[in-house]
């Protein structure tokens, strides 16, 4: 059996934190632009027009999918901070509510009570540790806040533009439209059913890892084929009035 | 939760006392006077300030003619243990495992399986002359639980805040 090295083992769940954005970055920036490349082939006949329009759309969906993140993060974290600080505050006033609630959490956790009240009076020494202990096991805050938002909004931002070149790429490497669309459809197929497959079903040691990623790309295509239909159903309002 | 005027139920239950296992009994307690009291846990952060507050104040309690029992729902060699890391415990705790005993005086949190927070103090005749209850959290105060055992004792109209010492109502003043 490996030895656990408790700090590597830190650093790979913050990594995972970012699975995430990762995902809702790649899955967004790949359906967006099919979605883009598929709507404009046909109602544009110019295959360099509908190109530009798709890097348009993937330069503006990065950059607002990253700042989303980035504002949604560190306004979580703003939040956070602050319902931490005035929840430290009222428990230094009524220590005993704190010290009594998370002995009865770690006595859920199999401690007996003797143990847990033994574990929860060496910890009330220092505030600042029953504390955070508190925090985590009762109201089951992390340690800082929910991520870094610079952090956040890159890998959405790189995520989603990593998701665009899926159907984009193999779109311009073809002269005709209706291949180049084929075959960015079915490059983006191919990556949702991977995306699925690996980060749920290999990473989580499925014993079934296909049903993951079939699933991935059945939820994928289904928010496409519904934002597809609801566009075939308000497509008559854009008819010019008069 | 009874209240006063009723007959306090008999109870004959194993205890913990000065660190050594044994029994206490309501009819084996020969004092005019019996403070019971129900606390939900042993090994917690907030019935210690009340065992250690009655186990400060028995002097005054044996003075005022009062016996203690501490009851709740812990078995005797949790009690034994809590009295010891309380520093000593001279008042029996009793064991009322399955909490019968706390049904019976209607101070059972069936939700929390523990007893509330609850104080009797019993006459000579062993009926309740007073009954008090609180939410689980909040402790009670035990200087005003002597101060009730004494204001009881003096069979005297006692005003607000009465302490003893001070005039008490007219005699035959019934409210």
């Amino acid at each position: 059996m490996a030895v656990i090295r408790p700090e590597e083992k830190r650093r790979l769940f913050e990594r995972l934190a970012n699975i995430r954005e990762i995902v809702f970055g790649v899955q967004d920036g790949v359906l967006t632009t099919a979605g883009v490349l598929a709507g404009l082939s046909g109602a544009v006949s110019g295959r360099s027009q509908v190109v530009l329009a798709a890097l348009a759309s993937t330069a503006a969906g990065a950059l607002s999918m990253g700042a989303g993140a980035y504002l949604g993060t560190h306004a979580e974290n703003s939040v956070i901070r602050s319902e931490r600080e005035r929840t430290r505050v009222e428990s230094a006033q009524q220590m005993y509510v704190i010290q009594e609630s998370l002995l009865g959490e770690l006595a859920k956790e199999g401690l007996s009570r003797e143990a847990s009240y033994r574990v929860v009076k060496l910890l009330s020494n220092a505030p600042q540790a029953l504390f955070a202990t508190a925090e985590q096991k009762i109201y089951g805050l992390a340690e800082e806040g929910a991520g870094n938002p610079i952090r956040d909004g890159l890998l959405m931002g790189v995520a989603f533009l990593i998701g665009a070149l899926v159907p984009l790429g193999p779109f311009m490497l073809f002269n005709s439209i209706r291949n180049g669309l084929i075959a960015g459809i079915a490059a983006t197929a191919i990556v949702l059913f991977t995306v699925g497959y690996f980060i749920e079903g290999r990473l989580c040691e499925l014993r079934r890892p296909w049903t993951a990623g079939a699933r991935f790309l059945a939820i994928a295509l289904s928010a496409a084929a519904i934002g597809y239909l609801i566009g075939l159903a308000i497509a008559p309002l854009g008819t010019p009035l008069g | 939760m009874l209240k006063p005027g009723d007959q306090a139920p008999a109870f004959d239950m194993p205890c913990s006392v000065d660190g050594a296992a044994g029994r206490v009994s309501l009819g084996g307690l020969r004092t005019e006077m019996v403070v019971v009291f129900f606390y939900p846990r042993d090994f917690s952060f907030i019935c210690p300030t009340e065992v250690i507050g009655f186990h400060k104040h028995r002097e005054d309690f044996a003075a005022a003619a009062a016996s203690i029992v501490g009851i709740s729902v812990d078995d005797v060699e949790s009690h034994r243990r809590w009295a010891q890391e309380l520093g000593g415990v001279s008042y029996p705790l009793a064991a009322d495992a399955k909490g019968e005993v706390a049904r019976l005086y209607g101070v059972f949190d069936d939700k929390e399986q523990v007893a509330m927070r609850a104080t009797f103090i019993l006459n000579r005749r062993r009926m309740i002359s007073y009954a008090v209850a609180s939410q689980i959290n909040v402790g009670r105060s035990v200087s005003e639980t002597l101060r009730v055992v004494k204001a009881l004792r003096s069979g005297q109209p006692c005003p607000a805040d009465w302490q003893p010492g001070d005039a008490t109502g007219p005699a035959g003043l019934k409210y």
